[in-house]
């Protein structure tokens, strides 16, 4: 697709694709839904495209039938009522000839000549619109044959004709029609970073200035302005840097609009930016906003139920009041392991211990409950359960992706530590939206010397803007359409996690079924253009081939004492082992290179030899005449470079290899220095334009930042001021992070307490958790959901609250046991007439496997253990010396990604995961019934029952089931467990006779285990691989 | 810690498994696991389905080529590059050029091409087994993609679009037609030992679509599927008394639960996994070959035993009702930036043979007209030079995206056919421009799947294999 200009007149669009596709009608119809004027007109250029008017059958149009006199009648008549200015089916307003032209939702419905390949007028002739009419309503063949005609001429309209004669958008007409090509050829070098040769091109009085040579246009004559003559000479962007920048040379299509727009003058021409204003938007109608979700939740009191069920809070009111409505109850309360268990899993994610599990069956305080719930909320391991959530919806990983070196991030740990830290602290959910959408605009962090620890925290907590997989650190992935999709999947991830929308959507188009106009994307682009801006990119700095000055930090400096300080001094010590190695191998080099010199020299005649090794002990300058003589002959054969040197001496060769290679080890040893994986806004942001179909070489509108009209009323302007006075920041994204977190807003506490909700429940009250609109599932308790969303806002965002009137409610304390009448009167547990039993995410099963085997290592935070990848492919994570940390400290690099939680559905994060959907696979089988892992853990296990147990097998049955199970063992699993332990035994006993005095039982060095340990660790390795031990009841 | 005790004992015990689950619960089967809420229901098991069109090819080995092969050293010949091999070109063509720093003059294939079979197709020297096959093949000449940087290519190519959490092809068939063997995984990868390729895991990733439908690694060498073995063998009848005190655990629970589908299910995968434990092992097992069919891989040979071996085992999965094979070589063997003439050779010995083995062996035994063959990588590369150094003898090629090869042979396929046409230089293709879009549909339609009805809707957008955009079949090389 390439942008021609019309000289003088008007940008043209011409599309070029292999197949003339929905698509491109599509983009037109984006294009030009925005606004009326100007923008319309710009489209109708696009539409026209396939036949301009300036072309030779211009002149035949002028006596064409006109859409005002022929045409309009009809529509007005028959269409305007559901196509029109109160209601826009399918976005499609047929009140103007633009505005038809334009199209709806479904692309063009008109292509101009070609009546049979326009939808309008298809759909009128096969009698499909209007739909369900009555004759009257149906149009005539005559009124069919006139709107053909006008079509089959071309479609033409008195306002086509006068925007012919001086027609075009603002934009076309001003500095922006040139701008955006300079931003994507020159401003890298010519812009506001660097200005090379003294050129600055990113703004109009910059570019009329011109640089080191004198201005660059001639207004009024392309040909003789510089930049027209630069780059038509292929001389600008320079091919040879062209990869250095991750710029494209400039088309010729480009060079022409750059040339017409000089031919008219080189204006500046006035243009403002599209915002919200004070006048109601007409592409999102009041009746667009009266969606349940897209209205602020309503506090509902809770229902009067009549049952005899415990109703502990409102929960259980709205739960029990849609039962009893269906003509169910509540099912009986778990029993009180069953529940230990749950709510553990449920809010620490690890089982319960074996002394939670006696004290809690034997406290007899009617809120012993209650207290249990508090203790586990002040867990620190609450933290690491939940944060875990939201780590999957920020979609955090370790590396940048998407390249074959999957570049690692040394400090996104940073923001895990931060979320762990978040939700322990009980951080009120809008503040801990504010810090990740704009933390680096909530204070300023560089008015004091050290960062502070608010400062800290604020700046950590937008690595959640940091996290989409990033190519762009590498040239060749670093061009224009690497860094949008960057970009989009922020917002993406943004848009679904966060506000409950499929936001991604309109980045090419209109919301094929939310009143998200594809303007509104871009305001929302606009908002973090401070710090995402496609033609001033910075790439993460990781890149080891650049040095120091070519980097651009894209990492903010850590120069918290705790960290800096220990990191210099091991840089110092690195430093200084480095230099010792360094002297050591001169030192060596020197003597090696001395010796063969010497053995040279003892070739000369003996009388030479002085004299020769005078002159090489004089430095050249120094030299008498007989020196340079001398020299002349035999400097060069007694000059031994290191290169020779290692091909003469072996010994040097391997001395050298070594050296070298234990200097890279301290290198590598060295962790990076201590930064901050963060976002900020650097000011100044680039212009944000509509870009039709998605595509940035089809820069459309201007558009200014913006929230989402339909979460509006429509008529109140989006208020943008500086952080603090003086700010090079923009603001905009702490005014959007304020505006997200208005105690009003419709959707963030929504969806945010129904994701809470689905953790506790198993599926959200929206069971759709990052879809809140039109094709999302409309909520199973809408009251509850309302009530909920307002009591969290009204108790300050506490996320811990919420939990605990979540797992305190009757709802949450039934059993997940019942009978099979109730599943069939409630199949899919809509109404909540049971809990539903859960399998262990990926991250719960490996935490609960070390747990059981008491080999989680309890240490907290900080840089990510390590994996390993087995030549077979098998991913492990590496021991530490008190066994294995939880997996929320393993590392997560893209492409190694540990097999265990790989094969339990742990999410790939592209860009992130709203939701993980549980698989029952084979691999799982195979998975925990021979992995080596597993098997070890069972050998812990084992020996933790030992320990613990007294020695008989009952008590060990007895306390393996209390461990692993979170529950006392029944009589018959007393009596099987202690069957099978006897026949395991027997048959290693028997093993063991068959084999003694032909081999070891057990390999040299390690302690034999018994048959009877053996067989204990065989047992534990059954419960460990069993149903009840994967899933929670 | 005792190791290593005899592994196959354990292998024999596993024939008394569980009885009872359906075998419509299959590798992967999460049929039960979970229903969705809404509509648009994804598949989530691996029954066989209904195809669109009548099925041409019942299953399909694509041969990747990582790393770019060059069109005009090996399928596409340019005599005009022998007329103008030292005239400088890159700057006309300086925006489509990686490595603008190294890029040299036009530069001629240092390799002959002579016109082979029937058809008269013509091949480059340095594949003269595939030459002997032509007949078979269909070549397809003016491949185009969108980017010339391998991670994106190879995404594109793979799975239609340029970054990672898409399906790829292999899923969407699977997902499509669900599977013929229920032991065996549907979508089988067959990686080299020496390494993955570019992207690793994520090449045979099923992205959006349920995990069963991603491929399966098999290892050619030692035990094929991860964890298929334990790594500490337990003695047989150890083995056995473990399984029966898990299955009655299980059988209880799931009778507790009234018979939780989710838990029924995971019993049954349970004894999946079992049952894979023999078939992979037998179907990986080659011993039942004769010493003439390794040889006609070259299993017999260093140079392309590995290969073969991947080949051969591609052949008895097939026989095996494996619908989508893929063979992976390690890192970019075709990934030319210098010494493209020894290198390029040196990538069709290691590949030539075995897959001219291949085509004869699946046609010998009558599977060639059930099982489609493809063949190709990520992009194409330039017409001039990539210099290395001053030595001529070392100069490679860039990567090209406006101009490749692919070739596809057996089932459906209108044999002997050179598709397609490039610029005299081979640049980029000039008559019938087959996409990446097009170049999925035709495969989708050769397995009997239509590409626009081959979709899964998310959010309210029906995500296809081929993007949003209308795609063509390719109907010039279907029989």
């Amino acid at each position: 697709m390439r942008i021609s200009a019309g000289l003088g007149m008007r940008l043209l669009v011409t599309v070029e694709f292999p197949r003339f596709c929905r698509s491109i009608t599509l983009a037109a119809a984006c294009s030009c839904i925005g606004h009326v004027g100007a923008v319309l007109v710009a489209s109708l250029g696009v539409v026209a495209a396939s036949e301009p008017l300036d072309r030779p059958g211009a002149k035949a149009a002028l006596t064409a039938p006109l859409f005002e006199t022929s045409v309009l009648p009809i529509l007005q008549a028959k269409c305007v009522r559901c196509h029109g200015g109160e209601v826009r089916k399918a976005d499609l307003d047929l009140r103007t000839a633009a505005s038809l032209l334009a199209g709806g939702e479904s692309g063009a419905v008109v292509e101009p000549q070609k009546p049979t390949e326009s939808l309008l007028f298809e759909r009128i002739l096969d009698g499909s619109m209007p739909p369900d009419a009555e004759d009257a309503d149906r149009l005539s063949e005559a009124q069919i044959e006139q709107i053909r005609g006008w079509i089959a001429a071309g479609a033409v309209s008195q306002r086509s004709l006068s925007a012919d004669s001086g027609g075009g958008s603002p934009e076309e007409n001003s500095f922006h029609a040139v701008l955006p090509i300079l931003l994507r050829h020159c401003t890298v070098c010519h812009g506001p970073r660097v200005h090379e040769a003294d050129l600055d091109l990113h703004t109009y009085a910059q570019f009329m200035r011109g640089g080191k040579s004198g201005p660059i246009v001639q207004a009024g004559d392309p040909e003789r302005s510089l930049i027209v003559q630069r780059i038509a000479a292929h001389e600008m962007p320079p091919i040879d840097r062209l990869i250095e920048v991750s710029v494209k040379q400039v088309d010729v299509s480009e060079l022409e609009t750059i040339r017409s727009w000089i031919a008219a003058g080189a204006r500046e021409g006035d243009v403002v930016a599209d915002t919200a204003g004070n006048e109601s938007d007409l592409l999102v109608t009041d009746q667009d906003r009266d969606f349940w979700s897209f209205r602020a939740p309503v506090r509902a009191v809770p229902p009067v139920v009549t049952g005899v069920d415990p109703v502990r809070n409102a929960v259980d009111a709205f739960v029990l009041a849609q039962l009893e409505s269906r003509r169910l109850s509540f099912a009986a309360p778990a029993d009180r392991a069953t529940l230990l268990r749950r709510v553990c899993f449920d809010l620490l994610g690890i089982p319960p211990s074996p002394e939670q599990l006696a004290s809690f069956l034997e406290d007899r305080d009617p809120l012993a409950y209650e207290k249990l719930v508090d203790q586990l909320l002040a867990s620190p391991d609450y933290g690491e359960r939940w944060g875990r959530v939201w780590l999957d919806v920020a979609g955090y990983a370790d590396s940048d992706g998407k390249r074959e070196q999957d570049l690692a991030r040394p400090y996104a740990w940073r923001y895990r530590d931060y979320v762990i830290r978040a939700f322990n602290r009980d951080k009120p959910y809008d503040q801990f939206l504010q810090q990740q959408l704009a933390g680096d605009e909530l204070a300023d962090y560089s008015a004091t010397p050290q960062l502070t620890d608010a400062h800290y925290d604020n700046l950590v907590a937008t690595g959640f803007l940091r996290m989409a997989p990033d190519p762009t650190w590498r040239n060749v992935t670093n061009f224009i359409p690497d860094r949008l999709d960057v970009i989009a999947d922020e917002i993406d991830i943004l848009g679904s996690s966060v506000m409950g929308l499929t936001i991604k959507c309109a980045r090419c188009h209109s919301h094929k079924f939310d009143p998200l106009p594809q303007r509104d994307y871009y305001r929302l682009i606009s908002i973090f253009k401070g710090a995402f801006d496609e033609y001033d990119w910075m790439k993460s700095n990781w890149d080891s081939r650049l040095s120091e000055g070519q980097r651009i930090q894209r990492e903010l400096p850590c120069n918290r004492p705790e960290e800096r300080v220990p990191w210099e001094a091991a840089k110092a010590k690195v430093d200084q082992q480095l230099e010792i190695l360094r002297e050591v191998l001169r030192a060596r080099t020197a003597s090696d290179t001395q010796r063969y010199v010497e053995q040279r020299i003892a070739k000369f005649p003996s009388e030479q030899r002085s004299d020769l090794l005078a002159m090489l002990a004089t430095p050249q300058a120094n030299r008498s005449p007989a020196q340079l003589d001398l020299a002349k002959q035999f400097e060069a054969q007694l000059t031994i470079s290191q290169r020779e040197l290692r091909k003469l001496d072996a010994e040097y060769e391997k001395f050298l290899l070594d050296t070298e290679s234990q200097m890279e080890q301290l290198e590598k040893d060295l962790p990076p220095e201590p930064t901050i994986h963060a976002l900020w806004d650097r000011g100044d942001p680039s212009p944000t334009y509509l870009y039709r179909r998605g595509d940035f070489q089809l820069p459309g509108r201007l558009i200014g930042p913006g929230v989402p009209s339909v979460l509006t009323d429509g008529r109140t302007p989006f208020v943008v001021e500086p952080p603090w006075p003086g700010a090079s920041s923009t603001g905009r994204r702490l005014a959007f992070a304020r505006w997200l977190t208005h105690p009003d807003h419709p959707l963030t506490a929504r969806v945010f307490v129904n994701r809470i909700w689905k953790h506790h429940f198993g599926a959200g009250l929206v069971r759709t958790l990052d879809n809140f609109g039109k094709v999302g599932s409309p909520p199973s308790h809408p009251e509850l959901l309302d009530w909920l969303a307002r009591d969290f806002v009204a108790h300050d965002w506490s996320v811990k609250r919420l939990h605990r009137l979540l797992v305190t409610s009757t709802t949450y304390r039934q059993s997940s046991m019942v009978a099979a009448e109730v599943k069939q009167l409630d199949p899919e547990n809509v109404h909540l007439s049971r809990m539903p039993s859960q399998r262990l995410s990926a991250d719960q099963l490996y935490d609960a496997l070390l747990w059981v085997a008491g080999q989680l290592d309890p240490r907290r935070g900080g840089a990510p253990d390590g994996v390993e990848l087995r030549n077979d492919g098998l991913t492990t994570p590496r021991r530490g010396s008190a066994g294995w940390r939880r997996s929320i400290y393993l590392q997560q690099q893209r492409k190694v990604v540990v097999t265990h939680l790989e094969t339990f559905d742990f999410p790939a994060m592209n860009p992130n995961c709203s939701e993980r959907h549980d698989s029952t696979v084979a691999t799982q089988a195979l998975y925990l019934w021979n992995n080596g892992m597993v098997e070890e853990l069972a050998e812990h296990f084992a020996d933790r029952v030992v320990e613990l147990a007294a020695d008989t097998p009952e008590s060990q049955v007895e306390v393996a089931h209390r461990i692993a199970l979170g529950r006392p063992a029944t009589a018959t699993e007393l009596k099987t467990g202690v069957t099978a332990l006897r026949d395991l035994t027997e048959a290693w006993e028997a093993y063991d006779a068959r084999l003694v005095g032909s081999e070891p039982v057990a390999p040299a060095g390690s302690m034999p285990r018994t048959a009877v340990v053996r067989a204990l660790s065989n047992w534990c390795h059954a419960i460990l691989n069993s149903a009840e031990f994967l899933y929670v009841d | 810690m005792w190791t290593d005790l005899h592994r196959r004992g354990f292998l024999q015990s596993m024939a008394g498994g569980l009885c009872g689950a359906s075998l419509a619960s299959l590798l992967g089967d999460s049929v039960f696991a979970g229903t969705p809420a809404h509509s648009d229901m994804p598949y989530t098991s691996l029954s066989p389905r209904q195809p669109h069109f009548p099925v041409r090819a019942q299953s399909v080995i694509h041969l990747y080529m990582n790393g770019g092969p060059s069109q005009m050293d090996l399928f596409d010949p340019k005599p005009m590059l022998d007329k103008l091999h030292g005239t400088k070109h890159y700057d006309k063509i300086a925006g489509e050029i990686e490595n603008l720093s190294s890029a040299g003059a036009i530069m001629r294939s240092p390799f002959k091409f002579a016109q082979y079979g029937q058809s008269g197709m013509w091949v480059s020297e340095v594949m003269p087994h595939f030459a002997r096959h032509v007949d078979d093949v269909a070549i397809i000449r003016s491949m185009q993609t969108t980017n010339i940087t391998h991670e994106p290519a190879v995404y594109i190519m793979q799975s239609g679009k340029m970054g990672p959490g898409n399906p790829t092809v292999g899923s969407w068939v699977v997902y499509g037609l669900g599977s013929e063997n229920q032991n065996l995984p549907a979508y089988v990868v067959l990686d080299d030992p020496q390494g993955l390729p570019i992207n690793g895991i994520e090449n045979w990733q099923a992205g959006f679509l349920p995990q069963q439908f991603q491929g399966t690694r098999f290892r050619s060498t030692g035990s094929p599927v991860l964890n298929l073995h334990p790594d500490n063998a337990r003695p047989a009848d150890v083995e056995a008394i473990e399984r029966a005190v898990l299955t009655a655990r299980d059988r209880q629970h799931l009778q507790e639960r009234h018979g939780d589908p989710r838990l029924a299910a995971r019993i049954a995968s349970y004894e999946l996994a079992a049952r894979m434990q023999l078939a992979a092992s037998e179907a990986l097992d080659l011993s039942q070959e004769t010493a003439h069919t390794e040889a006609m891989y070259g299993i017999d040979n260093e140079v392309t035993a590995s290969y073969g071996r991947r080949c051969l085992i591609a052949r008895r999965l097939v026989e095996r009702g494996v619908r989508f094979v893929q063979l992976y070589i390690n890192q970019q063997i075709w990934d030319h930036h210098s010494n493209l003439e020894e290198g390029l050779r040196s990538a069709c010995t290691r590949t030539d043979l075995p897959i001219a083995g291949l085509l004869e062996d699946l046609k010998q035994r009558g599977l060639l007209d059930s099982t489609l063959i493809i063949w190709g990588g990520e992009f194409g590369r330039l017409p001039i030079a990539q210099l290395s150094g001053n030595d001529a003898k070392r100069s490679g090629r860039d990567h090209n995206k406006n101009a490749f090869c692919c070739w596809l042979a057996g089932a459906g396929i209108k044999r002997g056919t050179v598709y397609g046409e490039t610029d005299e230089l081979g640049f980029s293709a000039v008559n019938g421009q087959v996409s990446v879009p097009d170049w999925h549909a035709t495969l989708l339609h050769l397995v009997g799947l239509d590409y626009d009805r081959l979709y899964l809707t998310r959010d309210g957008l029906n995500e296809r294999l081929t993007g949003v955009h209308p795609a063509r079949v390719v109907t010039e090389v279907l029989a």
